[in-house]
């Protein structure tokens, strides 16, 4: 029989504020063990939280960016569950009010997966474990969180890899948080179950918790489809649980530990007040919300004749896609723009975060002034190539590097004058031109095109060396 | 007419009657020579006050005007969080913690060279009527020491009471400013929620708890209110004393006030405490305030709905206590859930253990909607009640405790009949609203009986004038000090 | 009615053991108070909604601006145990 992935995702983002949720601690990552701390994010007797406004404007934006309705008026609820990791003994978060609900991210394959809610809560803290001893840092105590949970509308492992880098792009791109899974700054705890193709009921879900990698992400969700898929094969019934991802093996292992049977006594945290947004407030927020990447490719493809491949290849990362904007700002042809960006360019940003810090020399505005001599026939493109490296490699402008009477082009009798010393010096070539070879023409043109330093017309070469072989 | 306190002992630190220091020193030796018997202190900070003393008097000496509170010495209840000062809540959970930043309510009094001559006794937690669930051992009262100060704040009200500190602070989630106060014979001003910032309290219930002053006379109140009501950024449920300078508005006349009597009130309650309300009645009468009678029947599901909430706060309140970051630590356990579950059974006294017990029943899966929910909604019928009341009158008067201070020891083994006597006090703290128990008589043994005047939020200027006048026309009859401590 | 598993449930939730012989005296306890409790059950609500703060205020908010974090020593200067700049927990045996 046939079976079907169903899968949703609780994703946790970390929000690039300057501080954290209730205290006025940095949120910075890493920092010595507990220096980043205060006595409201230790949780000390007799301290009470005080809600960082920009947590909320981030979340509404994150809201916004998703197709979410924004709350008018939401709550902050209390959590309650003891661990160590947890200084309050619960977590302060939103439970039956959250500030944004009902949204959406549509994937390539035009399929929409629903987004349930989005609210704030706080991160715990850090616990260490060695030899048996516990040790326990609480940097990363009360720095704000966004969880997105979506509905179980995803079907494959792909949909699952392309949902979580379209919400990683999103937020990016927002600026609401720099999501580096590595880093913790995004988590996801994935809800798997399969049922018979063609049936619309759901099977029992098995939930993988905190998963930092897409790679890992697929790899979790393949082992998780199959092993579900084989015990139900086998007469088996999966059970609802929690799981651990362990990549070393690429199996998955029930967790067990703070989820045994909990009851989390949700109530109304009577330390912190209703927050309530206007509409006014709301749309002064969706005029923050630039235009995201999948618009931009549509745009780019439409209007600027970019393939699909090129234009998302531009558009995933903000800063390359705004750097070619600029670029290719006024040129005849952004084609050019973007092959320079995909061609030499990203041969010198190698990982993701390479691109995605997108740290160069070259400003747009010089790629920019490169690609309309080009434009206007000044100079030509290999030339243009060998010096947009020069370019990349200091910093300094195309003047430096070309200079007027290199962009003043070639008359006609220095051309012909040079086709005729390309000729004298490379009887070889003539030879086999005569015999034929028409690939040997090629030769002489590079010899005219070498002493002139790229400044001949190819073409108009080619032709004359032929027409005086003749 | 009853000169308060602190504007006698500043009239003597102006008038160089009595250095700062010898005023400090002579409260040290008194709270020295009587502590023993009324176990008010938990901790004197003698230190402390001496250097805080000798500040103000260099001040003095440099010819600076001194603040109303500059020099005058004060107390603490033990769950207000002073800087390097043990701060326990009288619970051996806290034993040894000594806080790193000050309540708000601290920064602004040792600012105004206040001077702190220790922490005092309370219920573990604020969790009592008695003072005797302390991990010290109760408060005995300055009248009778065979007697309960009351609580929680007992402490502060015994030491108050008992003239081993001028004034203090203490906290009030259902009563426990106002009913030691009553026991003890001195006047207990609950502020509006959200008139005093908590930043610092270490919290019971954190929707009905406020800090407020315990002093000999309405004018001390007054003076200490206005000093520390304010709004407060880093609490967010803190509103100020809405510009309201309370002292100035004791004026000496009510003709015209509506002062509403509300049947409930003394439903149960023993005649001589009624008698002795009545009889706060027809001297308002006399002074020519119109007397409003009516029904509050909201007032019958308080009691039940008050438990059920601050236990419920409490129960998460206090998950904090796990022997991690501060307090106790139990010595022997296998792993760090063991460590947590044996050092909260260790470290809480059994009546914190039932209210966090119930607090987490009445939250928890398949209870919430019975129990916390419909308590939360008939919490918003009984503001409503309230509201609509204020319309026909400026302030209540009731009794404060259906009781007086009782036998230590025989505080009744059943925790219902207990939680029963916080009837009268319990309603202003569901509403959040002010309320100010003064003496008004004595019972037959000649322990002081306490009436209660409740007004509408942030009317603490109403419901101390009213208070005022009343004691400027009886203290005579009503007003006994006591036989310990410094006198005057 | 209140059971011993009811009692042994939240006494689980609220990381408190509860002796086997203190057991039916907290069961009996408990039942007493929330007998007490369930008191307001009679009592009627005209229909008012949800309770929210004793005085209706919205958006306390903070600004976004970082005051520098207490040292180190200072925030561990409580715990009953630390190790390496960290609150430490032992392993006992």
């Amino acid at each position: 029989m046939q079976y079907e992935m169903v899968a949703g995702f609780e994703t946790h983002v970390e929000l690039a504020t300057n501080t954290k949720i209730f205290c006025a601690c940095t949120t910075k990552f890493g920092g010595d063990p507990n220096t980043h701390c205060c006595p409201i994010c230790i949780g000390l007797p007799g301290v009470l939280p005080k809600l960082n406004r920009e947590v909320v404007r981030f979340a509404i934006r994150a809201g916004l960016a998703t197709n979410c309705k924004i709350a008018n008026i939401s709550k902050m609820d209390r959590k309650n569950y003891c661990y160590p990791d947890l200084p309050k003994a619960y977590q302060i978060s939103q439970y039956d009010k959250p500030l944004c609900e009902n949204g959406y991210i549509e994937l390539s394959n035009g399929r929409r997966i629903r987004l349930n809610r989005i609210h704030i809560e706080e991160d715990a803290g850090k616990l260490i474990h060695k030899r048996g001893d516990t040790y326990i840092d609480y940097n990363r105590g009360g720095v704000p969180l966004i969880e997105i949970v979506s509905e179980p509308d995803i079907r494959s492992v792909d949909e699952a890899k392309e949902y979580v880098e379209k919400l990683q792009q999103i937020m990016r791109y927002i600026g609401v948080s720099d999501c580096r899974m590595q880093e913790g700054s995004m988590r996801c705890d994935v809800n798997v179950s399969v049922r018979p193709m063609g049936s619309d009921k759901l099977g029992t879900r098995t939930e993988i918790k905190n998963m930092n990698s897409i790679t890992f992400i697929g790899k979790a969700m393949e082992y998780e489809f199959s092993r579900q898929v084989d015990l139900i094969e086998n007469g088996g019934e999966v059970e609802q649980q929690t799981l651990r991802y362990n990549d070393a093996e690429n199996t998955t292992s029930p967790m067990r530990g703070k989820e045994d049977a909990n009851d989390y006594r949700y109530f109304r945290d009577p330390d912190l007040v209703t927050i309530s947004v206007s509409d006014e407030e709301i749309d002064d927020l969706r005029k923050t919300i630039p235009e995201l990447p999948f618009e931009k490719v549509a745009r780019y493809v439409s209007d600027l004749g970019l393939s699909e491949k090129d234009a998302s290849n531009i558009a995933k990362y903000r800063r390359i896609a705004e750097f070619f904007e600029e670029a290719s700002s006024g040129v005849k042809n952004p084609k050019t723009v973007a092959n320079f960006i995909i061609g030499q360019v990203f041969r010198r940003l190698e990982t993701e975060d390479d691109k995605e810090s997108f740290d160069i020399k070259t400003t747009a505005a010089q790629l920019n002034e490169l690609v309309k001599l080009i434009d206007e026939g000044k100079i030509k493109n290999n030339l243009a190539k060998s010096t947009l490296e020069k370019m990349l490699d200091t910093g300094e402008g195309v003047k430096e590097f070309v200079s007027e009477s290199d962009m003043a082009g070639l008359d006609e009798n220095a051309m012909k004058q040079l086709c005729e010393k390309a000729v004298e010096s490379n009887p070889k070539a003539v030879e086999d031109y005569k015999k034929g070879k028409q690939k040997a023409v090629k030769s002489l043109v590079g010899f005219v095109m070498k002493e002139s330093r790229g400044k001949a017309d190819a073409a108009a070469a080619e032709e004359y060396i032929i027409s005086i072989i003749k | 007419m009853a000169e308060g306190i602190i504007k006698r002992l500043g009239k003597m630190l102006d008038e160089k009657e009595i250095s700062c220091t010898e005023l400090t020193e002579k409260y040290l030796s008194a709270i020295e020579s009587s502590n023993g018997d009324l176990n008010a202190y938990v901790k004197v900070t003698s230190d402390e006050a001496l250097t805080a003393a000798k500040a103000v008097d260099e001040k003095i000496a440099s010819g600076e005007s001194r603040g109303a509170l500059a020099g005058i010495p004060m107390t603490l209840k033990d769950n207000i969080s002073t800087k390097g000062i043990e701060t326990t809540c009288c619970s051996k959970i806290l034993e040894g913690y000594k806080p790193i930043y000050n309540a708000t309510v601290w920064n602004k009094l040792s600012g105004e060279g206040a001077v702190l001559l220790g922490k005092t006794n309370m219920d573990e937690f604020a969790m009592g009527s008695s003072c005797e669930t302390s991990y010290f051992g109760g408060a005995a009262n300055p009248h009778d020491i065979t007697c309960v100060a009351g609580g929680s704040s007992g402490g502060v009200a015994s030491a108050v009471g008992g003239n081993i500190a001028p004034y203090g602070l203490g906290s009030d989630t259902g009563g426990s400013i106002r009913q030691p106060a009553s026991f003890c014979g001195i006047v207990g001003l609950k502020p509006t929620y959200g008139a005093v910032s908590r930043y610092g309290l270490i919290a019971y219930a954190s929707s009905f708890d406020q800090i407020g002053p315990l002093t000999t006379t309405v004018e001390d109140a007054a003076i200490v209110y206005d000093a520390i009501s304010d709004y407060d950024p880093m609490d967010s449920t803190s509103r100020g004393n809405c510009g309201k300078n309370v002292l100035s508005s004791l004026k000496n006349d009510i003709k015209g006030m509506k002062i509403g009597v509300a049947d409930e009130y003394f439903d149960g309650v023993p005649d001589d405490i009624c008698q002795s309300v009545e009889n706060a009645v027809k001297v308002y009468e006399s002074l020519g305030a119109e007397i409003v009678r009516f029904k509050l029947p909201a007032l019958k599901s308080a009691l039940p709905v008050y438990y059920i909430l601050a236990c419920a706060e409490a129960s998460s309140n206090l998950g904090r206590y796990d022997g991690i970051r501060y307090g106790y630590r139990t010595a022997n356990y296998n792993d760090i859930n063991e460590m947590v579950c044996k050092t909260r059974s260790e470290g809480f006294g059994a009546e914190v253990k039932r209210r966090i017990l119930l607090g987490t029943y009445v939250l928890s899966a398949g209870y919430y909607d019975a129990y916390y929910k419909k308590a939360q909604n008939l919490r918003g019928s009984i503001v409503n009640a309230f509201a609509d009341a204020f319309k026909d009158c400026d302030v209540i008067l009731a009794p404060t405790v259906p009781n007086t201070a009782f036998k230590k020891g025989s505080a009744i083994s059943d925790p219902i009949q207990t939680y029963l006597t916080d009837i009268c006090t319990v309603p202003v703290n569901i509403a959040g609203l002010p309320g100010i128990s003064i003496p008004c008589g004595f019972d037959g043994s000649g322990m002081p009986i306490g009436m209660q005047l409740i007004g509408d939020k942030f009317c603490e200027d109403k419901i101390l004038n009213a208070a005022w006048v009343y004691e400027n026309t009886m203290c005579g009859e009503v007003f006994k000090p006591s036989s310990y401590g410094v006198s005057l | 009615m209140v059971t011993r598993e009811d009692i042994i449930n939240i006494a689980r939730l609220s990381k408190l053991y509860i002796a086997e012989e203190e057991l039916d005296d907290m069961t009996k306890a408990m039942d007493d108070i929330v007998k007490f409790a369930d008191t307001i059950n009679s009592a009627a609500e005209k229909g008012v909604e949800e309770f929210d703060n004793i005085n209706n205020l919205r958006n306390a908010f903070r600004e976004d601006t970082v005051v520098p974090s207490y040292d180190r020593d200072e925030i561990l200067k409580n715990a009953n145990d630390t190790g390496e700049g960290h609150f430490l927990v032992r392993k006992r045996v």
